[in-house]
């Protein structure tokens, strides 16, 4: 999720090519080529830009909506819905050949990862870890963060673990009642971790709801769910949760 | 170069042709892309409107050439035919494939969260900005790749 005003001008992208089967997309106004995943202009006068980034989240529909009851949703377009993604879209995905292979870290093309790029650092963590854990305490760089999974079991997001106003790092720990459904129609919305310091109790926003820290919220962190072949050819320095030794 | 108009037209078709073949040859889904090759193909595929007029204005005046040569109507037809492909390709080279394959949304319509007809665990990519709040299905998105939107006045592009 980009801005698409580059000095002064308003950009209007269309899907223009790929490039190691991440996709390109040429602006209408200046004729330049963009990189999805980096949103960086690779061919054109508009070359060496970056769109600014615009934060986003990947959630189930179901969290959303309970976070954000006034919000709106992009409608189908009649005239394609019909070829619109099927049910098992994913699993039909994973197995389409792909033109870049890295096997260092015993990881498929395919995996899917939520890979976070801040603090001077790459790194990858893999879905179906996280998704298993539910709650993760590591490491970006030197940033300590938490990755949370949401209470529809399904969503994830990251936090910075300092408690604001101090310097001090928050240990946590998951209270919420986890669900097993892969695809729910409830959202446990109770607050889902505590932290030993205070006791203090911390939801999916990260805000705190009870306790000492009550109505701080943790800083969050960008994160992306990318394909394990596509996160590692633009991320070459990453490092991979789990696996200990240094990748390349 | 007048002498053999019939040879200089064949060049012409087959330069044109290759600025078309290349950039599709290396720019295909399931071939790895180097960054050389692609760099090439990208500056390609931006000039190649102005190489085609350029080949065209050859062909043309090559092609005007052989028949006032008028050496025979079979090589008139050929010079015809060389000239007629050129036109062709010049055409085409203002087409890119993708952007006829795909089909990015320009004029985005929403609904309320409260209607939306999605089902709970769909996944959506979620932004807001200020205290808009949007989302986007992945169903539509891994079809649509691109949406070019505005939300709480900034203009923005949803990718997937």
């Amino acid at each position: 999720m980009f801005q698409r005003k580059i000095d002064g001008i308003e950009l209007r992208f269309h899907l223009a090519g790929i490039n190691n089967q991440n996709f390109l997309m040429r602006d209408e106004q200046t004729g330049t080529y963009w990189q999805q995943i980096t949103g960086k202009a690779i061919s054109g006068p508009l070359a060496g830009h970056s769109l600014p980034l615009v934060s986003a989240d990947e959630l189930t529909f179901a969290l959303w909506k309970l976070e954000q009851p006034q919000g709106t949703v992009l409608n189908d377009v009649a005239r394609y819905a019909a070829d619109y993604a099927p049910e098992d879209w994913d699993a039909k995905t994973a197995k389409v050949p792909t033109v870049l292979s890295y096997a260092e870290a015993g990881l498929k093309p395919r995996d899917l990862m939520l890979g976070v790029r801040a603090f001077g650092a790459s790194r990858a963590f893999p879905f179906v870890a996280v998704l298993k854990e539910k709650l993760i305490q590591d490491r970006v760089g030197a940033e300590p963060i938490a990755i949370v999974v949401g209470g529809d079991e399904r969503s994830v997001r990251v936090f910075r673990r300092r408690i604001p106003g101090s310097s001090e790092v928050a240990d946590f720990y998951r209270i919420g009642r986890g669900g097993t459904s892969a695809r729910p129609k409830q959202v446990n919305t109770n607050a889902l971790l505590m932290d030993g310091q205070t006791g203090s109790e911390w939801n999916f926003q990260g805000c705190a709801t009870a306790g000492k820290l009550r109505g701080l919220c943790l800083e969050p962190v960008s994160v992306i769910k990318d394909y394990w072949f596509d996160w590692r050819n633009y991320n070459p320095e990453t490092t991979v949760y789990g696996i200990k030794q240094r990748i390349h | 170069m007048l002498q053999k108009p019939l040879f200089w037209l064949s060049i012409c078709v087959l330069i044109s042709s290759a600025v078309l073949a290349y950039p599709l040859y290396v720019i295909q889904p399931f071939r790895f892309q180097g960054p050389r090759e692609l760099a090439f193909s990208l500056a390609l595929i931006r000039f190649r409107p102005i190489i085609e007029i350029a080949l065209l204005g050859a062909a043309l005046t090559l092609c005007w050439f052989s028949w006032h040569q008028a050496r025979g109507a079979l090589r008139k037809a050929a010079a015809s035919a060389c000239a007629l492909i050129v036109v062709v390709f010049a055409v085409l080279s203002h087409i890119n494939v993708y952007e006829l394959m795909f089909h990015p949304i320009d004029r985005p319509t929403f609904s309320p969260a409260a209607g939306a007809k999605l089902d709970g665990g769909e996944e959506v990519i979620a932004v807001h900005i200020g205290t808009a709040a949007r989302a986007y299905p992945v169903r539509s998105m891994s079809y649509h790749h691109i949406v070019n939107d505005m939300l709480g006045g900034l203009p923005i592009v949803a990718t997937y």
